[in-house]
């Protein structure tokens, strides 16, 4: 009888265990509304709400699990005025049928305007509040209202829209045209107040005043002219971030040569560009530049004169020749090319140093990182004050070209005798 | 607990009737040969038994009258025509012993009735002669049964393919075979009141340990029940926690294994019509390991060790962890698999918890039925239930796709683990999981993983550690998840406290 009575008492225990825990966190999946993408733009109305716009991913889109989809269209967009993008999460519910969550955010879309504004810094920190929201999602500026930009942007192929960013991301930053931008970035470089923030810099609208003839490299989101029938949203450049506010933007050439400055950035795959060739004029050669290192950083951080000298160890392999100079006979045209190359780097190189010194005050290599290890204790480091004493240092650069292959085959025929 | 004791205790009927049998039967065989045959009538129901046959004799040269009694089914015809009868019938000699007549291998001198029985019972025929005070139990019995065959649920690849039949001595004999050594003792014990039940117990005695061996005879000993049939029933009369999941004896249909174990200093459990072997005692290692790990050359074996344990996994989590990633941490699911669950999950009228418990039921069901259906339709019945019934319940949004590939997927792993005890284990613990990662998700698996291995480590099969070697630590070859090379498996397990731990 006693052994019955303990059997029960142990098993209403258990059922109160399961009673009383109630499964209060389950959440069916397909019960689920899953942001891929908030937009942040101002509000027009007052200055204490923001424009939200929401990208969700439809999950039956481009399925073909057993009783498909249909035509669903694969994302579902909403934009509307909200204190926050945290409140904003039940409200869209009064468009919206399921609950909203973020498990699925990968990226958070702020206006360049907005991002201009010395406020935008007090919403973006909401991204550390909740719960759901992971550190390893991207921040965008786009030129236009996000509300804009997510009309615009209708990818033909790639319809999927998480899907399609996260392609678009990764493609860039194998090619060196767009920062990594991570959302954790951004809260540690503004909070270390030293470094500048790169973050990715995007448009759906083409730019009217684009010069003619401009170096294809030489530009940002916007200015990339192409024809067909394609999506109209760029990913070019990047916006930089000074203290939480947006204060410049970068072209792809110099988002490139801040990859390549940087020992805090993942290198790219391959950066292909074009650098004049040595022997003629009026030809270019398409170089895919490397980094082999990481960046040398010498540095003298005495108050007074404050210098730095960054080596850096670049290899290049020359795809096309259209000087057709033959570069693999002799040992003097190598270096002479090798030189060549030297030149154009540091000179571009300086340039966008001198470019931070003078207009950003700041730099976005990480440097600062290294400076730091150079000071005993913290309150050294932040007596020396970075941002101060950044713009009048003496920067060197050194760039020491290897060169690669050249090309598949090296050879090409000589057109003295072809011509003959 | 004390109240199961004494439970346990009062069997004073069935001892008090035997007593009452012992006392009636138990007296000497009388020189006067018709009352000793009046008695065996009464007893065997003579003729209404049709079995029991009387052949009654004269034996000439000695001038006196004979019988022999016999079952006719259990024993062999041509042996006692022709080794018993005819030479009894054409004996000269008038001074002759009967042992000299009679030209069969083994006869024993019986002295009481009971005696006598008791081997008429087991297939001997009784010889009783006028005039004499003893019977003549001469060994002619003949048991119907099947030959050796091929093993049927231990199968392997390489290897041996004898398994133990129904017959013990046929048993013992596989095992003689393979093992040729004086020091194997073969003990047998009877363990039911009634049916008269014999158990061998095997073991090798400069090897087995002595404590080990007197654990076994006493469980044998105290069993107090009229019959058991076979090994599969005496396990659970002598096995430790019978309301336990796990079992903690080994069943094994294979010659060659229970060697393996007795060499290693285990005790084997024979019985006639048990077409296996009981192996004591048995840790988890045991139910884990198949005899063609070792049979495999050492990389080969250890694959197959290692997709074992994977697959043992795969049983026990796939369907909580689906469970628990669906409804409780679907930020762990990549984004692509996340909408491709949700996307399949639209339709579902269930939740998860109910698809997959669905899907799991659907399955074990096919399976419970599948082993009861007649082999001509067989086939056909996998046919519906497997590809049908899958596909329909898909296509009907009844379950989701990814389901039946979860369920399948468990299901099929849970194949890996050969040893049925051992399969329903994890069978039946899979659930278990389902259930705990329904309400709390991965933390509640993790909860009844923990609760598990407390358990487990807390049974004990015989006085040996469920999971010794591995914890507690003992001395062993390390025969664990993985084996060694043969020649580094040079000791015996510590656990079994063998009286030579080395092996040569």
């Amino acid at each position: 009888m006693s052994k019955l009575r303990t059997t029960g008492k142990i098993f209403i225990i258990i059922l109160l265990v399961f009673i009383l825990s109630g499964c209060m966190d389950q959440t069916e999946v397909d019960q689920l509304a899953y942001v891929v993408a908030i937009g942040l733009g101002k509000s027009e109305e007052d200055d204490n709400l923001v424009k939200i716009t929401y990208i969700f991913a439809n999950p039956e889109s481009g399925t073909q699990a057993g009783g498909s989809g249909g035509d669903e269209p694969p994302q579902e967009t909403i934009s509307f005025s909200a204190t926050d993008f945290i409140t904003s999460r039940s409200l869209a519910n009064a468009v919206i049928a399921k609950q909203v969550t973020y498990d699925l955010l990968r990226l958070i879309i702020v206006s360049e305007d907005f991002a201009k504004d010395e406020d935008f810094i007090r919403w973006i920190y909401d991204a550390t509040k909740a719960m759901e929201i992971r550190r390893d999602i991207r921040l965008l500026v786009s030129q236009e209202e996000p509300s804009v930009f997510v009309q615009n942007n209708q990818p033909k192929l790639d319809t999927r829209p998480h899907q399609y960013f996260e392609l678009m991301f990764n493609r860039g930053l194998n090619t060196g045209t767009v920062p990594p931008s991570k959302l954790n970035r951004f809260f540690r470089i503004t909070e270390a107040d030293a470094n500048l923030f790169l973050s990715i810099y995007a448009t759906t609208e083409l730019n009217d005043d684009t010069k003619e003839n401009k170096d294809p490299d030489n530009i940002a989101a916007g200015e990339f002219e192409f024809e067909g029938e394609t999506n109209n949203t760029q990913f070019a450049g990047s916006a930089v971030f000074k203290e939480g506010i947006m204060i410049d933007t970068l072209t792809i050439e110099e988002t490139r040569l801040a990859f390549l400055l940087s020992n805090v950035l993942q290198q790219p795959d391959e950066i292909l560009t074009s650098l004049p060739d040595p022997f003629t004029d009026e030809h270019y050669l398409t170089v895919r530049i490397r980094r082999e290192s990481n960046v040398d950083l010498k540095m003298n951080l005495d108050k007074t004169k404050p210098s730095i000298l960054a080596t850096i160890p670049i290899s290049i392999e020359v795809m096309t020749n259209h000087g057709m100079t033959d570069f693999t006979d002799s040992e003097k045209i190598r270096q002479t090319l090798e030189k060549s190359f030297e030149d154009t780097l540091t000179e571009k190189f300086d340039e966008l140093i001198k470019k931070t010194q003078e207009k950003y005050s700041t730099e976005p290599f990480g440097w600062s990182l290294v400076a730091r290890k150079e000071f005993l204790t913290i309150p050294e480091w932040e007596s020396f004050d970075w941002m101060k004493t950044y713009p009048n240092m003496e920067i060197h650069t050194d760039v020491r070209v290897d060169l690669e292959k050249f090309g598949r085959q090296t050879e090409l025929p000589s057109l003295d005798e072809m011509r003959d | 607990m004390f109240n199961i004791i004494q439970k346990m205790k009062p069997k004073t009927r069935t001892q008090h009737g035997n007593k009452m049998g012992k006392k009636k039967l138990a007296q000497d065989v009388n020189p006067n040969l018709q009352k000793n045959l009046d008695t065996l009538k009464v007893v065997y129901s003579y003729p209404d038994n049709t079995d029991f046959l009387i052949r009654e004799l004269f034996i000439s040269g000695l001038n006196k009258k004979a019988a022999i009694l016999f079952i006719s089914t259990i024993t062999d015809f041509k042996l006692i025509d022709e080794h018993i009868i005819a030479p009894l019938l054409n004996n000269k000699d008038e001074n002759i012993p009967i042992h000299n007549i009679i030209t069969i291998q083994s006869i024993e001198n019986k002295h009481t009735i009971q005696d006598t029985m008791k081997d008429i019972n087991s297939g001997n025929a009784a010889l009783f002669i006028e005039g004499e005070k003893q019977a003549y139990s001469v060994n002619v019995a003949n048991f119907e049964g099947r030959g050796i065959e091929n093993p049927e649920n231990e199968t392997v690849v390489k290897g041996p393919k004898e398994s133990f039949n129904e017959k013990a001595f046929t048993n013992i004999s596989l095992i003689r075979k393979r093992l040729k050594n004086e020091n194997l003792v073969i003990e047998n014990s009877v363990v039911s009141q009634r049916s008269n039940n014999v158990v061998y117990t095997l073991y090798i005695k400069d090897i087995t340990s002595e404590k080990l061996l007197e654990n076994v005879r006493e469980r044998l000993n105290t069993l107090d029940v009229d019959a058991i049939q076979n090994l599969s029933l005496l396990e659970q009369y002598i096995e430790e926690r019978k309301y336990s999941l796990f079992p903690t004896v080994l069943y094994t249909e294979r010659p060659d294994r229970a060697v393996s174990f007795l060499e290693d200093g285990y005790i084997v459990l024979l019985m006639d019509n048990s077409p296996d072997s009981i192996v004591l005692p048995a840790t988890f290692w045991s139910f884990f390991h198949t005899s063609e790990d070792h049979y495999l050359r050492f990389m080969y074996g250890n694959f197959t060790r290692l997709l074992r344990i994977f697959a043992l996994f795969i049983t026990i989590f796939t369907s909580s962890i689906y469970i628990s990633v669906v409804t409780f941490h679907i930020e762990m699911i990549p984004p692509d698999l996340l909408l491709a669950i949700a996307a399949s999950r639209e339709k579902v009228p269930f939740p998860a918890v109910i698809e997959v418990l669905l899907m799991e039921v659907a399955f074990e069901l096919i399976r419970e039925a599948g082993l009861r259906v007649p082999s001509p339709i067989g086939p056909t019945i996998g046919i519906v239930g497997a590809l049908i019934l899958g596909q329909a319940a898909v296509e009907a949004n009844i379950v989701s796709p990814i389901v039946v590939i979860v369920v399948a997927l468990s299901g099929l792993s849970s194949f890996a683990v050969g040893d049925i005890s051992m399969n329903f284990t994890i069978r039946i613990l899979r659930f278990g999981f389902i259930l705990a990662a329904s309400v709390f998700g991965i933390y509640g698996m993790t909860a009844v993983f923990t609760l598990g291995l407390f358990y487990m480590i807390s049974l004990k099969s015989f006085g040996v550690p469920y999971l010794s070697p591995l914890t507690p630590k003992y001395k062993s070859s390390g025969d664990t998840v993985f084996r060694r090379v043969l020649q580094h498996e040079t000791f015996r397990p510590g656990y079994v406290k063998p009286k030579d731990i080395t092996k040569r």
